[in-house]
């Protein structure tokens, strides 16, 4: 889809940067652009809770679609519950026919879909930024209490537990894992499901 | 490069300006700002006003850690100034000899930004304003970054105005 004037920008959201991710990039070969958040900012700024998410973006840099889970394909979806394949189908209905395809949102869906954050996941993201300094300048023991905290403060950030986890023995350090956490949630769909308009007629 | 991206690259090249809490100076503290660390000097004992876990940074050590400095019309960084009530003056400035103390924490109250602290380490990390992080729900505009890419090279959003762009994000985890 390259020559539609269309950009594809995939954010790794990695604390140990180009060390945890440029293995999986170097093996994708990819013909995009490919960006390393070691800080997390995008999952901040677009108050994302989980990966992969995806975000379209306008000509003139407007949010036409905001945050949704963005499998580029259906060959995890034994475990991802998630069928890409309207998306993926709106997506190139979009890229041809911009704002008046029926996979663009008008303001009234956005508005619908954006939701300011509240203090609560504001002070998440500042705490989990702590943990992420203090963790990256060699205090790993001292992240923890941070880590937990944004945990609490945000429970449906994702992100922020999976990468904390993934940092220390999350067994010993936090009494859990991912396996144990999606058992919690006892057949709720870990993915926010896509709400995508109806097929055209 | 303009000044403002050549801080933000900086910080988004893993806190390249690093302080780190290992090596600071004893009773020093350490404040995270735009995502870059900065070692400051705590005030004095005697220093009036001061409340447990409040951050008083000197007026150098405010510009040199976030850019901001005082001015007659409020506490400003480039086009962004913000007036400090009248009426609370002593809430954010306190004089101890000749040298003005300014209350960093106080201040990200008052322009609604959140802190944590991390009092072992004498560390503070001031995240993301609430008007910065919800500025674009009114605007729709899309929030820019900057970031590497594997080989250090930066990309801003703002390079693909004039294509469609679809982010999309993934970890190692």
């Amino acid at each position: 889809m390259k020559n539609q004037n269309f950009e594809i920008i995939s954010v790794a959201q990695d604390t140990g940067g180009v060390k945890d991710a440029g293995k999986w990039i170097e093996a994708g070969h990819p013909e995009y652009t490919v960006l390393i958040d070691k800080q997390h900012l995008v999952t901040k700024l677009y108050n994302m809770v989980n990966v992969p998410t995806a975000v379209w973006i306008n000509e003139q840099g407007r949010i036409v679609r905001p945050n949704e889970v963005g499998y580029s394909s259906n060959a995890g979806m034994s475990i991802t519950k998630v069928d890409t394949t309207n998306y993926i189908n709106g997506l190139y209905d979009w890229v041809k026919l911009g704002e008046k395809s029926a996979f663009a949102m008008s303001e009234t869906e956005l508005r619908e879909r954006l939701t300011p954050q509240n203090p609560d996941w504001a002070m998440a993201a500042t705490e989990f930024s702590l943990g992420q300094y203090l963790y990256q300048t060699g205090q790993g023991a001292a992240a923890i209490p941070h880590y937990k905290e944004a945990q609490r403060l945000n429970p449906e950030n994702w992100n922020f537990k999976r990468q904390a986890w993934a940092l220390s023995n999350a067994e010993k350090e936090y009494g859990t894992s991912f396996t144990k956490e999606v058992q919690k949630l006892n057949g709720k769909p870990y993915y926010v499901p896509l709400r995508l308009p109806e097929k055209k007629k | 490069m303009h000044k403002l991206s050549y801080f933000f690259c900086a910080a988004l090249f893993g806190l390249l300006l690093t302080a780190n809490p290992q090596n600071v100076a004893a009773g020093n503290r350490i404040v995270i700002y735009d995502d870059i660390a900065t070692e400051v000097v705590a005030p004095p004992s005697t220093l009036a006003g001061v409340k447990a876990n409040d951050l008083w940074v000197t007026l150098a050590d405010l510009t040199r850690a976030t850019r901001f400095a005082l001015k007659p019309q409020g506490v400003c960084r480039e086009q962004l100034c913000f007036p400090l009530p009248k009426k609370r003056k002593a809430e954010f400035l306190s004089k101890d000899g000749s040298v003005t103390w300014f209350n960093l924490t106080e201040f990200a109250r008052l322009v609604h930004q959140p802190v944590a602290f991390d009092s072992g380490l004498s560390s503070w990390y001031f995240g993301l304003r609430s008007e910065v992080q919800n500025g674009y729900l009114a605007s729709f505009k899309a929030p820019n970054f900057t970031l590497p890419d594997k080989d250090g090279k930066l990309h801003s959003l703002s390079d693909f105005r004039g294509k469609k762009v679809l982010i999309v994000t993934w970890a190692s985890w």
